[in-house]
């Protein structure tokens, strides 16, 4: 038996949230002046700064495309982030797995061939962590390119699902899957991060690392992508407000 | 290791409804390092009160994933008492769940009950089984317990305020709970003619009590609230004698347990050892630790430095200085002799040691003085700590002897003589002494206090008359902690709905995919007579190319057991079936297990089959994995089966069929053995019983016949075959089971009085070394003294146990006494669960149906070995203590002479074993003659000396002698023995 219950028999979870709880989603866009675009984004106490530069001339060669931009990302742990003090070096394998993924994914959501010939640099730095982290970075993202310009087809937007069933003691129909994991039970439970592009169901990034029955799966996609809307419309609104507030100061200065 | 916590809540964004935030950051600093941790904490307002009177509530209860509402538990109409007339609903503390679960469990009161968050998170840390029983209540319908989250919701949580302690603060987090709970109530039944039904807190903390007045909240202590309900005094037996005042004053008995920052470095430096303890079962006044640092046990004895140590409980100890080390008991010291005079009343003069219990032990340390032999000595330890209690129900009676007559209904204390002799005689208050007497009664240990010789305790329940069948069973049942409840309706309900009158489908249903019709093999299956579950069946044919094929076939448990409803929890609870003389418990419902799962001859039914080709030298070509319907043509008794295929006028192809497998069996027989297969022996005894009345009648020892080992043998090539399949498919999770070979060490003494008494040489570098040299040891004029030996060498191994692959290495995979590299169950899954989840497995890996996820959760995987390792022990001990029990009725009123053999000497008495029963029994000197013989013990030529008047004799280890044996019944204590008698 484990310390903790993950997911009480009354249906409350760890923190106190139910099945289909988002943690508090708090974000701000253009954090940081000195860049073409940025953003600060916290899921719970998962926290991700994000900055973009470009689109510009490529850093190198190789960067060079001739019929769309290539875009690269930069994704960094900082040492504080965990729940240990420790660094983790650039080769680290799961970070350039990370990196590689988001590369792929921001391709499908970026009108990359109105940008021929041309590189954007996604610079990630991870405050703290405490799961969905991987959700957390697509979502700054997305709030830092919008800030920063660049054309998306759509909000690309994710959202992470676990399954309570292995681990639920009880009956397997009881068992609800989760919404929005943090670390303790990203650590226990099946879990996958699903990104949709806006609020159709078109998925355009899965992630899953452990093995789960396909039944449990279709539930926890399900719920993934509901939650997937409901975070298109905190980015949304939180998109809306930085636009407004804009062009109040605008206003201000005529 | 240190902790920070600081605390902080902070608003959400948007307003209503939305959860408020509380995060709460630990730092921790252990092992040189500081770790953070940050714990978000979600407030929110959608806890209901579940009372069914409130309106609010209903209107904005939670649903699940499932669109569904919980259901509301407490009642509209709460019960009162005498002191809180008024409906109510309780709220107990922490410590009430701790101490007085017995009574709240009980069906009398206690209903409408809230569970605080709060206090059900303390009771988990402090007592796991206890935080079980607490979470069963919780789900029972009847009870109406309610688990409320007051830590989550926004109005009933609170932060730790500036120095005060944890302890404190909850004690706090109740009474907010309490106060909310009632304003609560009175608001939304506002304006409604409805009773508002009050709430009491229940605590037995004065200050808290104290606090709760000040703040207006109703409470009251456990016993004035169980005082004022209609059957005060059975509730009052049941609640723990830790919550009456103990009497500071008192002297204390034992010594006080070390420190536990002393206790973690002292086991750190290596100065202190932790390990379970067990108690002999020759002397009470003994016993033992395993430890990781010595090969062998540490002996502890005396009271004084068992200290409190109750068998089972896992210990910390200290290593005695050499000069005190000692030879390992070989004296018989029973409780009941050394204490019968002892008072059950605390406070008079207790001594730990009394007078007789330091003769003895002043008698051991003679001999330790006398030996010479130094090697032979063995570490001695004392118990300086106690890291885990294994405290549990004891069955047991209460000693008449201590038992004041005509105090009527007044409260005294009593021992309790419990079943099993290795633990103490427990001291329960009770008020119904005289009409406990002659029963069998359930008690659990509460507390040992240093000032207390025995362990104090209370009382459970009772389950009837001394001796009498029903009592008896329930209580060896419980004893060996069997579940034998009848299944619930929620585990009913998973059955077909068809019932018995379930067929095998159409071949067009989709049923059949992915399955193999066998229905036209020659199948049978061979069991003992009168079995009605049947697991396997088999069967032989020719093949085109001279080859054979054979088939085992296995009931397709699987099909009807679904993973993760009611009915696979309650199997997997359950572990196994256990067979009593008598009765069988079922691991699953009668419907599946002997009739629709059971491989019933003339019918057709779902299997699992396993498919050899074989070469006429039994040499496998190949192994196939189906599911399978087949149709058994006949199922024979073994030793029907034996008439048959012996019977040389049967030539038809059944008998045939039968007789390739007998073959076949012998030949992977003679290869396992070559291999080092070990043939041991357990004494095993049937009981007839007589048919209308099931009283037994006569006992004989069971007989083997070649189609037992026929059965065998396929069996355990099945079983290998499967195991080496799934563990391909789940290198991490496969369910194999492992016999892990014994340290050499455990064979010394055996080995050593072979040696001495029968110039015979025992060899244990191998399992085949040890299977070799056991078949060597024979005596041609006692044939049942090879079998003698094969017990007790069976008794210095170590037990199988099931484990999920990934637990341990290849190489440790082994399985020593089938001297196989790998090895699962699979054969008998209507009786256990390890077969249940391998043929699970075996399934996913043929790609018949997809993985469960419960297959591939190694961590679960585990949690259901180690509950089925523990239930399997169970059983087979419930097994033997059946036999023994009607064994002994069986014997009750006669006296039969039967020839025994001494297996174990002490300097005064020993054992025989006598194989007729199956049972062994202790001949004291003191038994010989009156007054008791003095005795001399050689422990270097294992010769017993009894210097009797008349005529003195010696006795020596494995000599055969005649007894007679005896049923008697202890006056004294009122227990019923087994008492042999040495016949001279
Ligand atoms: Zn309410």
């Amino acid at each position: 038996m484990s310390r903790y219950e993950l997911l009480s028999p009354e249906g409350l979870r760890i923190d106190g949230r139910r099945w289909n709880d988002l943690r508090r989603v708090f974000a701000q866009m253009a954090t940081q002046p000195s860049s073409n675009g940025s953003s600060y984004f916290e899921m719970g106490n998962t926290k991700v700064i994000c900055t973009i530069q470009g689109p510009g001339e490529p850093t190198s060669r190789s960067k060079t495309i001739h019929d769309r931009c290539s875009i690269s990302v930069d994704l960094n742990y900082a040492p504080f982030s965990g729940i240990d003090r420790k660094r983790r070096g650039r080769g680290d394998k799961r970070t350039v797995e990370m990196q590689t993924s988001l590369e792929n994914t921001f391709a499908q959501a970026i009108r990359t061939t109105l940008l021929a010939r041309s590189e954007i640099i996604i610079s990630l730095h991870i405050l703290s962590q405490d799961g969905s982290v991987l959700a957390a970075c697509i979502n700054a993202t997305t709030l830092a390119l919008i800030d920063a310009g660049i054309p998306l087809t759509d909000y690309l937007v994710a959202c992470t699902s676990g399954s309570s069933s292995s681990y639920s003691t009880q009956n397997d129909e009881d068992a609800d899957p989760l919404l929005d994991v943090n670390s303790l039970e990203e650590n226990d439970l099946p879990c996958l991060t699903v990104a949709t592009l806006g609020a159709t169901d078109k998925v355009v990034l899965l992630l899953m690392e452990n093995k789960v029955n396909v039944e449990k799966l279709e539930e926890m996609l399900a719920v993934g992508i509901d939650g997937c809307k409901t975070m298109r419309r905190i980015l949304d609104t939180t998109v809306r407000k930085h636009g407004k507030e804009l062009l109040e100061k605008r206003e201000q200065l005529r | 290791m240190t902790s920070l916590k600081r605390s902080f809540v902070a608003q959400a964004e948007e307003a209503s409804g939305a959860p408020l935030l509380s995060s709460k950051v630990f730092l921790r600093s252990g092992r040189g390092r500081c770790t953070k941790v940050v714990r978000e904490l979600y407030l929110r307002q959608d806890i209901p009160c579940s009372s069914k009177l409130c309106q609010a509530c209903t209107y904005n209860a939670p649903t699940d994933a499932n669109g569904k509402i919980r259901p509301f538990i407490l009642s509209e109409t709460p019960a009162g008492n005498k002191v809180f007339p008024n409906g109510h609903y309780l709220i107990p503390d922490t410590n009430i769940f701790l101490n007085c679960m017995d009574a709240l469990e009980h069906k009398s009161a206690f209903y409408d009950v809230i569970v605080l968050q709060t206090v059900l998170e303390e009771v988990r840390n402090r007592s796991l089984p206890l935080y079980n029983r607490l979470r069963s209540l919780t789900k029972s319908e009847d009870k109406r317990f309610y688990v409320f989250h007051n830590d989550f919701r926004r109005e009933t949580y609170i932060t730790r305020n500036e120095g005060e302690t944890i302890n404190d603060r909850n004690d706090r987090a109740v009474r907010k709970a309490c106060t909310w709970y009632q304003a609560h109530l009175v608001s939304s039944l506002e304006g409604s003619k409805r009773q508002v039904p009050d709430i009491v807190m229940v605590s037995d903390d004065k200050e808290n009590l104290r606090l709760a007045n000040e703040e207006g909240i109703k409470c009251c202590n456990i016993r004035d609230y169980i005082n004022g309900l209609e059957n005060p005094d059975e509730l009052l037996d049941r609640i723990s004698s830790s919550t009456d005042k103990t009497d500071a004053a008192a002297t204390a008995f034992y010594a006080e347990y070390y420190s536990q920052s002393k206790i973690t470095t002292g086991l750190k430096a290596g100065l202190l050892h932790q390990g379970p303890f067990s108690t002999s079962p020759y002397n009470f006044l003994e016993g033992s630790v395993i430890t990781s640092s010595f090969d062998k046990p540490l002996i502890i004895q005396g009271r004084r430095n068992i200290n409190r140590a109750v068998q089972g409980d896992i210990v910390v100890v200290e290593v005695l200085p050499k000069e005190q080390w000692k030879l390992p008991s070989a004296r018989i010291v029973e409780e009941d002799a050394l204490t019968k005079n002892d008072n059950p009343e605390l406070g008079q003069a207790e001594q730990i040691e009394t007078e007789s219990e330091r003769l003895a032990l002043v008698e051991e340390a003679r001999r330790t003085h006398n030996s010479t032999d130094e090697n032979k000595l063995v570490p001695t330890a004392k118990v300086v700590g106690i890291v885990r209690r294994n405290w549990r129900q004891y069955v047991g009676h209460i000693d008449p002897s201590s038992v004041a007559a005509g105090r009527g209904r007044s409260q005294q204390s009593v021992f309790l003589i419990a079943m099993d002799k290795r633990i103490p005689k427990i001291r329960i208050k009770t008020r119904q002494a005289e009409s406990l007497l002659g029963q069998r009664i359930v008690v659990t240990i509460d507390s040992w206090e240093k000032t207390s010789r025995f362990p104090s305790g209370h009382f459970v329940r009772a389950l009837g008359e001394l001796e009498s069948k029903e009592a008896e069973t329930e209580a060896l049942l419980l004893e060996w902690d069997v579940q034998y409840r009848p299944f619930p309706q929620s585990v009913l309900d998973c059955l077909p709905k068809e019932g018995h009158e379930w067929r095998v489908p159409e071949k067009d249903s989709p049923l059949w995919k992915g399955r193999k019709d066998l229905r036209d093999l020659m199948v049978c299956s061979i069991d003992p007579p009168g079995c009605t579950d049947i697991d396997d069946a088999l069967h032989a044919r020719p093949l085109p190319n001279g080859n054979y094929q054979v088939g085992v076939h296995i009931a397709d448990v699987s099909h009807f057991v679904k993973p993760g409803n009611a009915m696979d929890l309650e199997a997997a609870s359950r572990g196994t079936t256990v067979y009593l003389v008598d009765k069988r418990i079922d691991m699953l419902p009668m419907l599946l297990g002997t009739d629709l799962c059971s491989l019933k001859p003339y019918v057709e039914r779902f299997a699992f089959s396993v498919l050899w080709e074989m070469t006429p030298d039994a040499e496998i070509v190949s192994a196939e994995f189906t599911k399978s319907a087949i149709k058994s043509v006949e199922a024979f008794s073994y030793e029907q089966a034996q008439l048959r295929i012996d019977d040389i006028n049967n030539q038809d192809d059944l008998t045939k069929s039968m007789r390739t497998l007998l073959d076949f069996s012998k030949k992977l027989k003679k290869r396992r053995m070559d291999a080092g297969a070990l043939n041991l022996a357990s004494p095993e005894v049937k009981v007839h019983t007589d048919s209308e009345t099931s009283d037994p009648v006569d006992v004989e020892t069971k007989q083997l016949r070649e189609t037992n080992s026929l059965v065998e043998e396929f069996m355990l090539l099945a079983n290998i075959t499967v195991a080496r399949k799934i563990y391909e498919a789940f290198p991490q999770t496969a369910m194999l089971r492992r016999h892990g070979a014994p340290p050499a060490t455990n064979f010394e003494e055996l080995q050593s009085q072979l040696r001495v008494r029968k110039n015979m040489d025992l060899r244990v570098e191998s399992s085949k070394a040890l299977a070799d040299s056991l078949d060597t040891c024979v005596d041609p004029k006692e044939p049942f003294f090879n079998t003698l030996i094969r017990i007790m060498a069976t008794r210095c191994m170590l037990s199988a146990e099931y484990f999920a692959a990934g637990a341990f290495a290849y190489p440790e995979f082994r399985h020593y006494g089938l001297a196989s590299e790998i090895y699962t169950h699979f054969t008998s899954p209507i009786r256990r669960y390890a077969d249940v989840i391998a043929h699970r497995q075996l399934a996913a890996a043929i790609e018949y149906e997809p993985v469960h996820d419960s297959l591939n959760s190694k961590s679960k995987l585990e949690g259901v070995c180690q509950n089925i390792n523990v239930r399997h022990r169970n059983a087979q001990f419930a097994g033997r203590a059946s036999v023994e029990y009607y064994v002994g009725q069986a014997l009750k009123g006669k006296v039969t002479e039967q020839e025994g053999f001494v297996m174990r000497l002490m300097s005064n008495g020993f054992v025989v074993f006598v194989a007729r029963f199956g049972i062994e029994g202790l001949i004291r000197t003191s038994d010989l003659d009156q007054p008791e013989p003095d005795a001399t013990y050689d422990d270097t030529n294992y010769v017993l000396t009894i210097h009797d008047k008349k005529k003195p004799f010696q006795v020596a280890l494995f000599d055969k002698v005649r007894v007679t044996v005896e049923m008697i019944k202890e006056e004294r204590t009122g227990k019923r023995k087994i008492q042999l008698k040495l016949v001279r």
